[in-house]
């Protein structure tokens, strides 16, 4: 299993990099090569560490650990076919991780990007409206119980295909570069990791790469269902693929934008999702 | 069986209130431990501020009888949430919610700080107004069907919840879990953070994140 987690680690921050470079080809400049952030998370790794003396010591390195400690959490829930609420519990503790990232450090720029952070919580409401709409059908949050309701029903993109549209929406919303980026953008410096340098970077690029990876599969097969392993590759970075396409397209929103438009997307959901319940 | 948070793994009944864990709570109360002792161990940071359009900034230092405050209402938090998520009893976890949302107040409010204070007032009325269809919601329960216990309205043929009462539990959630906003609003004009208002986002977070699973099983 830990040889799996490695694999993920290091198949998330490959997607990552694929992800950068993408961008940078459609808009016309070279880009970093697509092991780029692998390669930043060995530099982290060996570069020098220190702890700000403004930080809340024990904070600023905990939510390091917490970091990975809940996203390795996620994946191996994935793995068991457990509680896909589990799963969206861990990505909006994510949130608090990076609130407490952005806290812990003492840091003006830390902390507006974690006080972003807070504010952009719109953007986890269209999970539970994914959640109760999946729930109408599968009548089962377990991941392996849906996996078995699409042998039977065909995959769930197509039965509920505003449903896997909000889950990508949210996945957009934690890919870098993304329209809904506020929590990292570059008038804030690095945002709430502004302040975490060296091995706490290298702990928090492990964390991306692993919640990349784990965010990705567990859409594959909510929406798609059980796939050998090299498709479920290759259906990952297609999907990397289109993330980058919005990424490189749409310009990142000003705080305030960012919030009406997830919001705007969680009334659509609510509706939809209210409309499907009253016609079963 | 207790609906989507998976079966129980430990129960233990005071009486007709059983306090339980199922893998999902069970890894709701674990984070909210881990915080806690965060909250008991850490020192709070050391606030810089930049004066705009200089070089100049300045350090805050926060004195030692607000931090003890702080750190009192932030612990109380972490321990109502840990009882949010534990209790087997809607009523109980409306009062342990109405809870997190008064030691929220307390740690927004313990700042000296006119905006700070205005916030943690503004959140309070939201709070206090809030415990009414939280309260509500939890009464109609007993009132249409007998019974508070999560455990006995999971069971199959178990009078239903009607909806608009889960409604209600829903929207006296949201009004307590409401304290990240405010909290955010007071950081911005500079109150000292970590590692007390983090509570604030995780108690919120927790409380919603149970009620989701309450609602969709009763």
């Amino acid at each position: 299993m830990i040889h799996y987690l490695l694999f993920a680690v290091f198949f998330g921050l490959l997607l990552l990099g694929i992800h950068r470079k993408v961008i940078a080809r459609i808009q016309r400049r070279p880009g970093p090569p697509v092991w780029q952030e692998i390669l930043h998370m060995f530099k982290f790794s060996f570069k020098s560490t220190w702890i700000p003396q403004t930080a809340s010591e024990t904070l600023f390195v905990a939510v390091v650990l917490i970091a990975i400690g809940i996203w390795t959490a996620a994946f191996f829930i994935v793995l068991a076919g457990g509680s896909l609420l589990i799963i969206f519990g861990i990505y909006m503790l994510h949130k608090i991780v990076e609130h407490g990232f952005g806290l812990s450090s003492g840091s003006p720029y830390g902390k507006f990007g974690g006080v972003r952070s807070v504010i952009s919580a719109a953007s986890e409401i269209p999970l539970f409206v994914s959640v109760a709409a999946i729930t109408l059908f599968t009548k089962s949050l377990s991941i392996s119980d849906i996996i078995a309701y699409q042998e039977v029903s065909g995959p769930l993109i197509l039965v509920i295909p505003l449903v896997a549209v909000a889950m990508y929406m949210v996945i957009v919303s934690k890919m870098p570069f993304g329209p809904f980026s506020i929590v990292e953008s570059k008038e804030l410096v690095s945002g709430y990791k502004t302040e975490h340098f060296g091995v706490w970077r290298a702990g928090l690029e492990i964390c991306n790469g692993l919640k990349t990876y784990v965010l990705l599969m567990t859409f594959i097969l909510v929406f798609i269902g059980a796939v050998p392993f090299w498709l479920m590759l290759v259906l990952m970075v297609l999907i990397v693929v289109t993330l980058s396409f919005v990424c490189a397209l749409c310009p990142m929103l000003s705080p305030f934008d960012s919030v009406t438009v997830q919001t705007l997307i969680t009334a659509v959901m609510i509706v939809y999702v209210a409309l499907l319940w009253w016609l079963l | 069986m207790i609906g989507i948070g998976g079966q129980p793994l430990f129960m233990l009944p005071f009486g007709d209130i059983v306090l339980y864990f199922t893998p999902f709570t069970l890894t709701l109360f674990i984070l909210a431990l881990v915080f806690t002792v965060l909250v008991i161990i850490s020192k709070p940071e050391r606030q810089i501020d930049i004066v705009f359009g200089g070089d100049a900034y300045l350090a805050k230092e926060i004195s030692i009888s607000e931090m003890k405050f702080r750190r009192f209402m932030a612990i109380a938090c972490g321990l109502a949430s840990m009882g949010a998520m534990v209790t087997g009893d809607i009523f109980d976890f409306a009062l342990f919610t109405s809870l997190v949302g008064i030691c929220n107040v307390g740690i927004v409010a313990a700042v000296k700080s006119r905006h700070v204070q205005n916030a943690a007032y503004q959140y309070g009325l939201v709070a206090m107004s809030a415990t009414v269809p939280l309260f509500a919601g939890a009464a109609i329960v007993a009132a249409t069907t007998g019974t508070l216990s999560i455990l006995e309205l999971a069971l199959p043929g178990a009078t239903k919840v009607p909806l608009f009462v889960k409604a209600l539990l829903t929207l006296g959630v949201m009004g307590e879990g409401m304290a990240p906003f405010y909290a955010a609003k007071a950081e911005m004009f500079r109150a000292p953070g970590a590692p007390y208002v983090i509570m604030c986002s995780l108690s919120s977070l927790l409380i919603f994140l149970r009620v989701i699973e309450v609602v969709l099983t009763v």
